[in-house]
């Protein structure tokens, strides 16, 4: 089912949490809403889900408005962030619990439930703990029985508000993995909301960049991470040096505060040389170096004083042979440039 | 009964190493314990003895016939009737207030908690006089209800009335924090999975709020049944038609008839006992059910 929101707009009190949002899901895509706490991406996915109902603006599920309709209605699939599983019921009980509460008339016999739960734990890879209350499994059980509960209803929407928040990294890992696998064999048209930039860029088809109730930019991982939209997306997708400067011919001109420029770099696009190469370059004094990890991170002190941060890979640490202390050149190899009227 | 909040006990785990370092010297622990138990024994044991020796004073045969007397069972009748109608209309009232106090944010919510305590810090004797101003024959409502031949004040609705403000609280108070920290989310999860709002209160709310609000029921209950003051002021002590056990009482004894006085007061003790057992039951099995809930959480 495809989703939009068009010009959602959303207070609580004095806050804004939702500024003239619009946004288009598409049928069957894998959709991450990613953005600072506070950016508004948990209220677009409640108001999608029609769990909050904005103050202004419309929602399509397949090009008939539903705003109107309450979450019992649009017969979504949501998962929680702290799960919300019945505290009460056992696994099984939790996931059979959308089937047993439809009508007479549309209710499955108990067999077929049963069928079907069953189903959804071996889905799940929980087929033993069927009879375990919430309280005695571990955080990616619930997470995976709270998916397995929204599955049961079959919606034609999965929205899920942070799935992996509040696990573990080696758990966040492997079940995102899983969400991914699971819907390019489901294909259920997903949102999920998170804060964690890896894994909006990892999982997401698309990612919805959001910040202070606003959509900054909407884009594939690799095109939002490559040519962000705004200094905002190019800071919070990643690590990144910023210096006042200008480009011009192709030659970039660091710590010129006149232009009124602002320089983006990010860590691992900065080289550093024992030489000038001839280009573009500046100098500074090493003064960090954590080696821990696929990338070395170094931190050194440009000529004008500034922290700036580099990042290679232990190959090319090695070659180079860094010790603190040391002067280097630094030789920005792609820098992007926003007016400076937008402070990131 | 005393106007106390129920305060329950937590379960707190005790490291046995902190005991040692904060217990006090042998003498400092047998006198305070010692204090407490005589305390307990001169305030709490003693009337209680009291209270079924006077009533088997005068022998088993007299207990009976106290009991059996026809104004001693209009009383016990009347009162069932009064806790009858009080407790279920407090616990509709009850859940409603908890369920919207601990769900929504509304404006004046601070003033209605407030307002579910006022019974708590009225004195009773003015919680009757509010209804005798309202209902009275010189009342607000006196004449129009005179007119049309409705009797509140002393008769059995007045009675009904005074008890149910007087226990106003017990349920909501009970249930309010702990709906609280239930939060929404279970709630909105039922929803979102087409339960209806019937079958969200039923399935999913009630079923996490159960035991607190048997807890509050047993309370109230008990409050309900030997509330005193604010019935004595609407009730008119008419025997046999509007007194309830706790004023039968009150005659009983002004009339120098202590042994049946007693025998009616050893049934309002023996309630009490029985609504003690059925509190710690009730707290018992809450805690249990939690502390299997954990250890089986650690196994898992």
């Amino acid at each position: 089912m495809s989703i939009e929101a068009l010009n959602i707009s959303k207070r609580f009190g004095q806050f804004a949490a939702l500024e003239g949002v619009n946004l288009e899901i598409n049928r069957g895509e894998l959709v991450a809403l990613l953005g600072p706490s506070g950016s508004g991406k948990t209220t677009l996915l409640r108001v999608i889900a029609g769990l909050e109902f904005p103050d202004s603006g419309t929602v399509r599920f397949n090009g008939k408005d539903i705003s109107d309709r309450t979450a019992r209605e649009r017969q979504v699939g949501f998962v929680f962030q702290h799960y919300a599983l019945f505290r009460h019921m056992t696994v099984f009980e939790n996931i059979a619990f959308g089937l047993k509460v439809r009508p007479r008339s549309s209710r499955p016999s108990r067999e077929k439930i049963r069928a079907k739960v069953q189903e959804l734990l071996r889905l799940i890879q929980l087929e033993t703990l069927a009879q375990r209350y919430p309280s005695q499994l571990s955080g990616g059980q619930r997470q995976r029985v709270a998916l397995a509960r929204a599955l049961a209803v079959e919606p034609s929407v999965l929205l899920l508000d942070e799935p992996f928040g509040a696990l573990d990294a080696k758990v966040r890992l492997e079940l995102r993995r899983w969400l991914r696998q699971l819907h390019d064999e489901m294909h259920i048209t997903s949102v999920f909301v998170t804060h964690d930039q890896e894994e909006a860029l990892e999982v997401a088809d698309r990612v919805v960049v959001m910040n202070q109730g606003r959509i900054e930019q909407v884009g594939a991982p690799d095109e939002v991470y490559n040519h962000p939209a705004s200094p905002f997306v190019y800071n919070f997708l990643g690590n990144v040096n910023l210096f006042h400067g200008r480009v011009d011919d192709g030659k970039t001109y660091i710590q010129e505060t006149a232009t009124g420029q602002v320089l983006y770099v990010r860590p691992h696009l900065l080289e550093i040389a024992r030489l000038p190469n001839g280009g573009s370059h500046f100098r500074a004094r090493i003064k960090q170096i954590n080696s821990a990890g696929p990338l070395v991170k170094v931190e050194a002190i440009a000529e004008w004083g500034d922290s700036v941060r580099v990042e290679m890979p232990q190959e090319r640490f090695q070659n180079l042979q860094l010790v603190k202390n040391e002067e280097v050149f630094i030789i920005p190899k792609d820098v992007k440039i926003f007016a400076k009227r937008e402070p990131a | 009964m005393a106007t106390t909040f129920p305060i329950r006990n937590l379960d707190l785990p005790v490291s046995r190493h902190a005991t040692a370092a904060t217990t006090e010297r042998t003498w400092v622990r047998w006198l305070l314990i010692g204090t407490a138990v005589v305390f307990l024994g001169v305030f709490l044991f003693m009337p209680l003895a009291v209270v079924f020796s006077s009533a088997l004073a005068k022998g088993i045969s007299v207990y009976f016939s106290a009991l059996r007397e026809p104004d001693a069972l209009a009383a016990i009748r009347l009162t069932l009737i009064a806790a009858g109608i009080a407790v279920p209309l407090n616990l509709v009232f009850g859940i409603a207030a908890a369920w919207a106090i601990g769900k929504f944010d509304f404006f004046g919510k601070s003033f209605l908690t407030t307002l579910i305590d006022l019974p708590f810090s009225v004195s009773p004797v003015v919680s009757g006089l509010i209804y005798v101003l309202i209902f009275g024959l010189q009342g607000l409502l006196g004449p129009w209800l005179a007119a049309h031949d409705i009797k509140v004040i002393f008769a059995v609705p007045g009675i009904v009335l005074a008890t149910t403000f007087v226990t106003f609280p017990f349920i909501a108070r009970e249930l309010i924090p702990l709906v609280e920290a239930q939060g929404n989310e279970e709630e909105e999860a039922a929803l979102t999975l087409g339960a209806s709002g019937w079958q969200t209160f039923y399935r999913v709310t009630l079923p996490n709020i159960k035991w607190g609000l048997l807890y509050g029921v047993i309370l109230c209950n008990a409050r309900a049944m030997g509330e005193f003051g604010a019935v004595s002021v609407v009730s008119g002590h008419i025997r046999g038609r509007t007194n309830t056990m706790p004023l039968h009482i009150e005659i009983l004894y002004n009339e120098y008839q202590f042994a049946p006085a007693f025998a009616v007061a050893s049934l309002l003790a023996l309630l009490a006992l029985a609504t003690l057992f059925a509190k710690t039951m009730v707290e018992w099995k809450s805690r249990q059910h939690a502390k299997e809930l954990a250890r089986m959480g650690e196994t898992a």
